[in-house]
């Protein structure tokens, strides 16, 4: 990782933040053939848990099929972007999945692995709601990709009273 | 599932179209034509049907890929990441807006929500005023405005409104506030609602089924999943175009094209054709070029109303109001323009913001939810002047455009206007899409709230659906980068004929404002290139 393409992606800002030299030292590649790494997809599912809260099954077994599927297809649309956009989110997720990374942009103290759902959803809203530009990036970054995906799978139109397309088959 | 629908691409692939490209024939190495066309949208699609009509050969170069309505399953996921600019995450550079724009062939027209309206004239009178724009104004325009409504079966929606669109005639009513009824350019449309996903019936006249189809007949080429990447430039002359094939993600797939043509057309659309430019090294004397990208900065209020909305169905936007866009001189406060979203899952639940809990409230609610939406006139005030395109490392292009404290004061007054007729409608809670905001469940208690929260980019949601500008035209070069017929200023066969070529954001859905520029553009080239006199309709 070099400094220059996180300066361009605007993480700049995480200077300020005092997490860019420590981060940057211990990041590794969040995508690995399309995939996320260990460390990236514990990180991705404990987002999507935070954003998805109260949506997702109350079972313990179903909860964790769905966020699995939830995974699948969020590294599906991830494949689906533009080089660009697949290398600034990764390297974003990269950051993210380090200590001062998770500490200094969500400021969540537990690892992503052993963080409840409300911890993090508590992180990201005060990420939504902070006043540097950077950390409300990250946080539509990561909660608008999680409810695109979310609503899209036509197993979440039940939620919302979603019949579905009307059929024009005949 | 099959469909009843015949479905005009395949039986014209079966004809014999010439088709390349996207794993519908191979790619050759170089190809030799009259005209090439950057793009398949609204500039690009009327241009080719008029340059085929006059017997030029044609070779149409689009990115995106072929999908037609058998392929349209009106699915959102389908359609965001196959029909759309980057996947659907097409975004301003500071990630303050979305974009969508489309990318398929017949461009954003296969993915809009058919509203057709003129160009304002107001709009076309600043171009005369300040860009000297006299073939384009208001009574200049209106041949060309009947010509493609003509060609595009352009009406007045007469058909009632859905329950999402009534809410804004309602509302507008209590307020005595003009509140017509939309044109759409639709033919036979089935009602169903799902125009921004792809038309499954063939209904909308998009470019896809109409003017595309129209110049395959008449022999032309189309190039898909093809980038234009470069244009070979020898002096003041374009030697070559060099294209790319590319995968769905835009990564490159097999070796390069090189098209040698008499005239390059370039309407791959607004923040695209710049960026071809730029990479391409054309020559922009006066610094124009990518500048004065224009958005229609656009900003969304939900609420819920007693009765069932369901606003994913019948036809998206049949209703609307320009009464905010006269309340005060066209370049004093930004004004705004009044219409409503579709309200599919994926699309609304992500804009109207909220994590688990509060969006967990809003899936009860989401059967009852009306979203109105007003879109700010931008390009018309010196604070309102618009984005500027540049090139990423792989040169692929992005648009920084600063949400000002000017445009965010549009903002918040849209805010304001839309809650007041949201509750004038019935409302039993309004919502503005903002971060901050709550369920408020009265006007007074809406509009108290509104007057005291921040407006700032990424609180305020704010996205884009209109991308116009970068390369304007003008009546001479220190104004513009092509001149008034298209031809651009510096280099001798090359036109631009999209939505870049609009010097300002128009305060309307633009898509019959690139319409007829290009059935004007296109029609003097045509006769320029053949000598033939051709029309549209």
């Amino acid at each position: 990782m070099k400094r220059r393409s996180l300066l361009k992606l605007g993480i700049g800002a995480a200077v300020v933040l005092g997490v860019a030299g420590a981060g940057v030292a211990l990041m590794r590649p969040a995508l690995v053939n399309g995939k996320f790494s260990t460390d990236v997809h514990a990180l991705m599912r404990a987002v999507a848990e935070g954003v998805l809260d109260g949506l997702l099954p109350v079972d313990a077994s179903a909860r964790s099929a769905r966020l699995s599927v939830q995974l699948a297809q969020l590294e599906t649309t991830i494949a689906g972007l533009p080089a660009a956009t697949r290398s600034e989110l990764s390297q974003l997720l990269a950051l993210l999945a380090t200590g001062a990374g998770r500490f200094g942009l969500v400021g969540l103290t537990s690892d992503w692995a052993s963080a409840s759902a409300a911890e993090v959803r508590e992180g990201l809203s005060a990420m939504g709601a902070s006043s540097i530009g950077l950390r409300q990036q990250v946080y539509h970054a990561l909660r608008d990709l999680n409810t695109l995906v979310f609503f899209n799978d036509p197993s979440s139109w039940a939620l919302v009273g979603y019949p579905g397309p009307r059929e024009i088959a005949v | 599932m099959s469909s009843p629908i015949p479905d005009p691409i395949k039986e014209g692939l079966a004809r014999g179209w010439k088709v390349l490209g996207g794993g519908l024939g191979a790619l050759p190495a170089t190809l030799e034509c009259d005209v090439v066309i950057v793009g398949s949208g609204a500039g690009a699609g009327i241009t080719a049907e008029l340059l085929a009509k006059a017997g030029l050969k044609l070779v149409i170069v689009e990115e995106g890929p072929l999908r037609s309505s058998s392929d349209f399953r009106q699915r959102e996921a389908e359609a965001y990441s196959t029909l759309y600019q980057e996947a659907g995450a097409r975004k301003t550079a500071d990630q303050a807006m979305p974009v969508l724009q489309g990318r398929c062939v017949g461009g954003s027209t296969t993915v809009n929500w058919a509203g057709a309206f003129r160009t304002p004239g107001d709009t076309l009178d600043f171009w005369v005023e300040r860009y000297g724009l006299n073939e384009a104004s208001p009574a200049a325009m209106v041949p060309w405005f009947e010509q493609v409504e003509r060609r595009l079966n352009i009406s007045e929606w007469l058909t009632e409104p859905n329950p999402n669109n009534d809410a804004l005639r309602r509302g507008a009513l209590k307020l005595g506030i003009e509140a017509p009824n939309a044109k759409r350019n639709v033919k036979g449309c089935w009602n169903l609602g799902s125009c921004g996903l792809g038309c499954p019936t063939n209904a909308k006249q998009s470019m896809l089924v109409t003017t595309i189809p129209a110049a395959l007949d008449l022999g032309a080429t189309l190039l898909v999943q093809t980038r234009a990447e470069k244009l070979e430039l020898a002096g003041n002359e374009v030697q070559a175009l060099i294209c790319q094939p590319v995968q769905l993600n835009g990564d490159a797939a097999g070796a390069p094209v090189r098209i040698k043509a008499r005239h390059y057309v370039v309407a791959g659309g607004a923040i695209n054709s710049p960026a071809l430019l730029m990479r391409s090294g054309a020559p922009d004397p006066h610094k124009l070029l990518g500048r004065r990208t224009f958005l229609h900065p656009t900003v969304a209020s939900s609420s819920v109303m007693p009765d069932p909305v369901k606003g994913w169905a019948g036809a998206p936007l049949s209703v609307f109001s320009d009464h905010f866009e006269h309340v005060s001189p066209i370049d004093g406060p930004i004004s705004y323009k009044l219409e409503v979203a579709p309200v599919h899952p994926g699309f609304a639940m992500t804009n109207l913001g909220g994590l688990g809990p509060a969006m967990a409230a809003r899936t009860q609610q989401f059967p009852h939810i009306s979203i109105f939406i007003g879109l700010l006139r931008d390009g018309f005030h010196p604070e309102a002047g618009g984005g500027t395109v540049s090139l990423k490392s792989d040169g692929s292009p992005v648009l920084d455009y600063k949400l000002t404290d000017f445009l965010m004061d549009g903002a918040r007054r849209a805010h304001l206007t839309m809650v007041e007729l949201q509750f004038a409608a019935g409302a039993k809670t309004v919502r503005p899409a903002h971060e901050m905001a709550r369920d408020y469940v009265s006007w007074k208690e809406a509009q108290e709230a509104i007057k005291t929260l921040p407006y700032q980019p990424y609180l305020t949601t704010v996205g884009s659906a209109h991308v116009m500008g970068g390369c304007n035209m003008a009546a001479d070069s220190a104004r513009g980068v092509v001149r008034p017929d298209g031809q651009h200023w510096q280099i001798a066969n090359l036109s631009v004929h999209d939505g870049s070529l609009l010097p300002t954001s128009i305060g309307a859905n633009p898509q019959v404002s690139i319409y007829s520029q290009a059935a004007r553009v296109g029609t003097a080239l045509a006769k320029r290139l053949s000598g033939k006199a051709v029309a549209l309709a």
